[in-house]
């Protein structure tokens, strides 16, 4: 490794050289070896960065914040099986009987119905639009 | 397609199916990742948590269609949440500045007590300077520990200038922070 690429590595990924490429960290080891007086001149500035960094950490999730994503999620009732067995034979009886009744209570004895959550399309979630979110990669 | 198993498919297979033991426990393992994210990326702990609930609802929604190998889980859970911070970037962008966050005054210099609070302030004011390209690589390699691979392929762009987004983004944070010297 040169020492130029030891020195843009530096500058990318800091002075810990786990973060490193892991193809990379055998020869900058020893790069390190050989030029000890590299470790004090360049890795000592990413490490005083890193330093700082370590101190901007945001606030954990309050549990109100927890509380609103869970109510979001789809939840199966517990008793979903039995449930269905009894919307299954309610259909049934309802379809032997043709009673309205029976139909009625297959729809009402139904898993919670989810399908408002799952239905739309994924439109904002496509995951190629990503790439360049503001078009000026370049620039950035 | 993703080589290995990916520690997360079963969880969100089953959250899918609307397992509530599921849902909270891919809520503990994920939503304080996707909060530092988008507080990272936006600098405002409101604005994040809006966008933590939008991404988790993206994740209930998509949940039953969500096809094991195709993805890594958290490699997508971190795009739809970049997406959405970048919606909301885009939006600041197109607004008067009214709305960006307060940037406060950076305050003391260390030697003069500056509390490990206000060191994380001038930090986050520092990040915000940053282009934005420059930040999303800085939080995704540096805080959110992704290897360089994975983060330029999130990112959509080659290892290289990866590279030079990081060295470019810390540089510009190391002027912006070179009074607080010697904190460690």
């Amino acid at each position: 490794m040169t020492e130029e690429r030891f020195l843009q590595l530096a500058s990318a990924y800091g002075a810990d050289l786990a973060r490193w490429p892991e193809p990379e960290r055998a020869a900058a080891a020893a790069v390190l070896a050989s030029r000890p007086d590299i470790a004090v001149a360049v890795l000592a500035a990413e490490r005083d960065l890193e330093a700082a960094l370590a101190r901007y950490a945001p606030a954990d999730a309050s549990p109100a914040l927890r509380h609103r994503i869970i109510g979001d999620a789809p939840h199966r009732r517990a008793a979903r099986r039995g449930w269905r067995w009894l919307a299954g034979a309610g259909l049934g009886l309802g379809l032997a009987a043709s009673c309205a009744a029976g139909v009625a209570a297959g729809f009402s004895f139904a898993p919670h119905s989810v399908a408002h959550l799952f239905g739309g399309p994924r439109g904002g979630d496509d995951l190629s639009s990503l790439a360049d979110p503001f078009g000026d990669a370049a620039n950035g | 397609m993703i080589s290995g198993v990916d520690p997360d498919d079963e969880l969100v297979r089953r959250a899918g199916e609307g397992d509530s033991a599921a849902v909270q426990a891919l809520v503990a393992r994920k939503l304080r990742r996707v909060l530092a994210l988008a507080e990272r990326m936006l600098g405002d702990a409101s604005e994040a948590e809006d966008v933590a609930q939008e991404t988790f609802f993206k994740v209930w929604r998509n949940a039953p269609r969500w096809r094991p190998g195709a993805a890594k889980f958290d490699t997508w859970l971190h795009r739809v949440t970049l997406n959405l911070c970048y919606d909301r970037l885009r939006r600041r962008r197109e607004k008067p500045t009214a709305d960006l966050p307060d940037t406060p005054d950076p305050g003391p210099g260390p030697d003069r007590g500056l509390m490990a609070a206000a060191v994380g302030e001038r930090v986050r004011v520092a990040m915000q300077g940053l282009p934005p390209r420059q930040r999303e690589a800085i939080v995704l390699c540096h805080y959110q520990e992704l290897g360089n691979i994975e983060a330029a392929a999130l990112m959509g762009v080659s290892v290289e200038a990866l590279e030079s987004l990081l060295s470019r983004g810390r540089r510009a944070l190391k002027a912006a922070l070179a009074d607080l010297r010697g904190l460690d």
